[in-house]
């Protein structure tokens, strides 16, 4: 075995380095498509650099206060926050497409507890009272207001997450909790109709359970305190139930695969994609029981299903059920299995080589796929998965608000709460585990 | 010097510079001149909320540059709308965005916002899902999209046959199984109501569907047993109807036969056996069934079926 194997480390220097070159200096051109997004790469880059350490060793608080202003500047004059500056037409002109965004809300908070500055300058009351008027009769949330105060935005499970973490971030002293509260059970019962026969949670009812919409609808719930206390209880004061968390468990686990290429996932090799014009709609046949014999499993004799030592030192995360892994489902899946306090069930050793061996670039970061070069998203969620795993060189991470236990602490400690305490501790969780 | 500050057709219009406020902006991009100046110029547009042809095709450069600017599209869809623009046009101009951008969930919000101001299904409209599908069967954004299609033109019954011809080129496909659970289920729940999660039992679905499901499944996991998709179908269909596993045992122990350890078939047949011998009360033969998947056919995930182990408290039993 070759010793770069059994050694792999991360990197440490040289994630530092590319973060603070995201940080720091302009980014490429490329990026231009995620404009809308600039609050939450500022996030991924600030949390990063926190979760290594250097966040508050490698910028002076002089710079960390123009972060926090920047953040500040993005900051809708009717609560909540925008996703970048570029919809900005100064104060003498304000126009009805200069919106807040929901998701950038979210990072925003996010981002202002990383650097520790606090939420006095936020505009509590009117962000809450924005997030309120975000929910649909249905429970689900939107992203935006459009004219007329129409819930703007798809139904999507990752504005359920933001819109429960931004008022986990706002909603507490005694002022806060006075204003009008969201509709906690109608949220819960939409993301109990969002989970699906598979036991994973998709982005609305009905559609494929997703890594991503799994950890959005379980951070919701961790949040709102509404997984069960125990895993041997039934359901109680309107939580989920044990064997939610039992079924969601096991769609977890089974994301973790071998398959970590795109030609592993093609059922048939030498097939060319279907001749599938715009005018030619496929047949329309319904021939029950006439499957193909797919050469994935011809080539597997009976009993030959068993993996070998070699192949099973790299597995990584799939998004759903049969498909390749990637880098950010070993977070997605990980996070959401560390919120149940079961990310042991992961097999660690497996995931940490597929991150530091497969995924971690030689300049820092990491890739979507091996051999990919990196980007933020990936980049922080990497990180997060290893410290999700403990990882000595990284700090302690929260898995459900994705900042670091210091910076939660931090934060906890200038805005105490009563509503919320208890929620995120693990005497809320299932802890049968142990 | 640009595209829009030497055009004659925008010269009454003053653009509007961004504004990143102060010396530590977060995330800034090494725009190019040409989105630059174009961003410039939407923002003046959107100051006096022109409604115009020239703003309209101000904002398909814009989101051919960034299709994830999130009022971008909400500007748009005004201005098709108050100028009542022709909407089967600004579904083609869709397509071509789709297919650049195949990623981008907005390009799919908008074009649910057009097609429901369409009062019948555009006859280009599943073609153009058909070739979207060609380029990736799994494009999650696509299939939500098809969902409400499905539901908004009560599509239900043309559905089934075209699933079932996605699942003859890839029986894999998770994405098609979940579609073929919406529409066999969905068809009959009000989507303003979502009272259950999906999965629970249902008394209302007729035996016959459920039989149904089962053959077909079973005779696709039959020309790939080591395929999880439909093993998580088939659990998914039983559970509908409130029927136990116990009375498919045969039929999974045609893949994993506890008594021929060597020839297991496939590692979800015996996890679909450790929980039939487990409600059987066959604790022990669960327990094995769990231990040849820790130790053999599915040992990435030792520590889970180490962990449903435990859950049978076999040691209690014999201590």
């Amino acid at each position: 075995m070759p010793a770069s194997i059994t050694h792999a480390s991360l990197n440490k220097e040289k994630h530092v380095k590319y973060w603070l070159r995201c940080l720091k200096t302009y980014l490429p051109n490329a990026y231009t498509s995620n404009e809308a997004q600039r609050m939450s790469l500022a996030f991924f880059i600030l949390s990063a650099l926190d979760i290594l350490g250097a966040l508050h060793t490698k910028t002076t608080a002089s710079e960390r206060a123009g972060y926090a202003n920047w953040i500040l500047r993005c900051q809708h004059p009717d609560g909540g926050f925008r996703g970048f500056t570029g919809t900005m037409t100064g104060d003498e002109n304000r126009n009805e497409w200069d919106a807040a965004n929901l998701a950038a809300t979210y990072f925003a908070c996010a981002s202002l507890a990383v650097l520790g500055d606090g939420m006095e300058r936020v505009r509590r009351r009117e962000c809450l009272e924005w997030v309120r008027r975000l929910q649909r009769a249905n429970g689900s949330f939107g992203e935006g207001i459009g004219k007329e105060g129409v819930v703007e935005g798809a139904e999507d499970m990752r504005f359920c997450y933001v819109a429960a973490v931004t008022r986990w971030f706002l909603r507490r002293g005694e002022d806060m909790e006075k204003v009008e509260d969201i509709d906690v059970e109608g949220l819960v019962k939409w993301i109990e109709a969002s989970v699906t026969y598979e036991g994973g949670i998709a982005q609305g009812p009905f559609h494929e359970a997703h890594a991503g919409y799994t950890y959005s609808g379980v951070g919701a719930l961790m949040v709102l305190g509404k997984l069960p206390r125990r895993t041997s209880d039934s359901k109680d004061e309107g939580r989920m139930s044990a064997e939610f968390v039992e079924s969601v468990t096991k769609w977890l686990v089974l994301r973790q695969t071998l398959m970590l290429h795109e030609e592993d996932e093609l059922p048939m090799a030498d097939e060319e994609p279907p001749d599938t014009t715009l005018e030619s709609f496929p047949p329309t046949f319904h021939v029950q029981g006439a499957f193909p014999v797919s050469v994935a499993d011809a080539i597997l004799p009976n009993g030959l299903i068993e993996m070998s030592p070699h192949d099973l030192q790299w597995a990584g995360f799939n998004g759903r059920c049969n498909k390749v892994a990637d880098t950010c489902y070993a977070f997605w899946v990980g996070g959401t299995l560390g919120m149940l306090n079961r990310e042991h069930l992961q097999d660690f050793n497996a995931i940490r080589h597929y991150l530091l061996d497969k995924a971690q670039h030689m300049i820092g970061g990491f890739g979507k796929l091996p051999g990919d070069v990196p980007d933020i998203l990936h980049s922080n969620l990497g990180l997060a998965a290893l410290a999700i795993m403990h990882d000595p060189d990284l700090k302690s991470i929260d898995p459900t608000l994705c900042i670091s236990l210091s910076a939660k602490e931090n934060f906890e400690k200038s805005f105490p709460s009563q509503q919320a305490r208890g929620n995120l501790h693990g005497s809320n969780t299932a802890k049968s585990m142990h | 010097m640009g595209k829009y500050s030497d055009s004659d057709e925008w010269v009454d219009v003053v653009p509007i510079p961004q504004d990143d406020g102060g010396p530590n902006p977060l995330a800034a991009i090494a725009y190019t001149e040409e989105y630059s100046e174009a961003m410039s110029y939407l923002r003046a547009a959107m100051a006096k909320n022109e409604k115009s042809d020239r703003a309209l095709k101000l904002t398909e450069e814009i989101i051919r540059m960034n299709p994830a600017h999130y009022t971008v599209w909400l500007y748009r869809a005004d201005m098709l709308f108050s100028l009542q623009k022709d909407l089967l046009e600004e579904l083609e101009w869709l397509n071509t965005v789709a297919l650049k951008h195949t990623k981008n969930f907005q390009i799919w919000h908008h074009r649910q916002v057009v097609m429901s101001h369409i009062p019948t299904l555009p006859p280009r409209e599943t073609a153009f899902l058909a070739l979207m599908f060609a380029k990736d069967a799994k494009n999650y954004h696509v299939w939500s999209y098809r969902q409400w299609l499905v539901r908004h033109f009560s599509l239900w019954d043309s559905e089934l046959p075209y699933i079932e011809s996605l699942l003859q080129i890839d029986v894999r496909n998770n994405s098609a199984w979940n579609h073929r659970w919406f529409v066999v289920f969905a068809r009959h729940t009000d989507s303003k109501k979502h009272s259950i999660k999906n999965g629970d039992a249902d008394s209302d679905v007729p035996l016959e569907i459920i039989e149904r499901e089962v053959e077909y499944t079973k005779a696709a996991i039959s020309t790939a047993p080591q395929n999880q998709s439909p093993w998580n179908y088939l659990r998914g269909v039983l559970r509908k109807k409130g029927i136990g596993l116990v009375e498919l045992k045969g039929f999974a122990e045609q893949y994993a036969d506890l008594e021929k350890e060597d020839e297991v078939r496939s590692s979800h047949a015996l996890d679909f056996l450790a929980d039939v011998y487990a409600a059987e009360e066959h604790k022990e033969r669960s327990g094995k069934a769990l231990e040849l998947l820790a130790r053999r056919y599915d040992p990435i995930r030792k520590n889970y079926w180490d962990y449903r182990r435990s859950l049978l408290a076999l040691d209690q039993v014999s201590a």
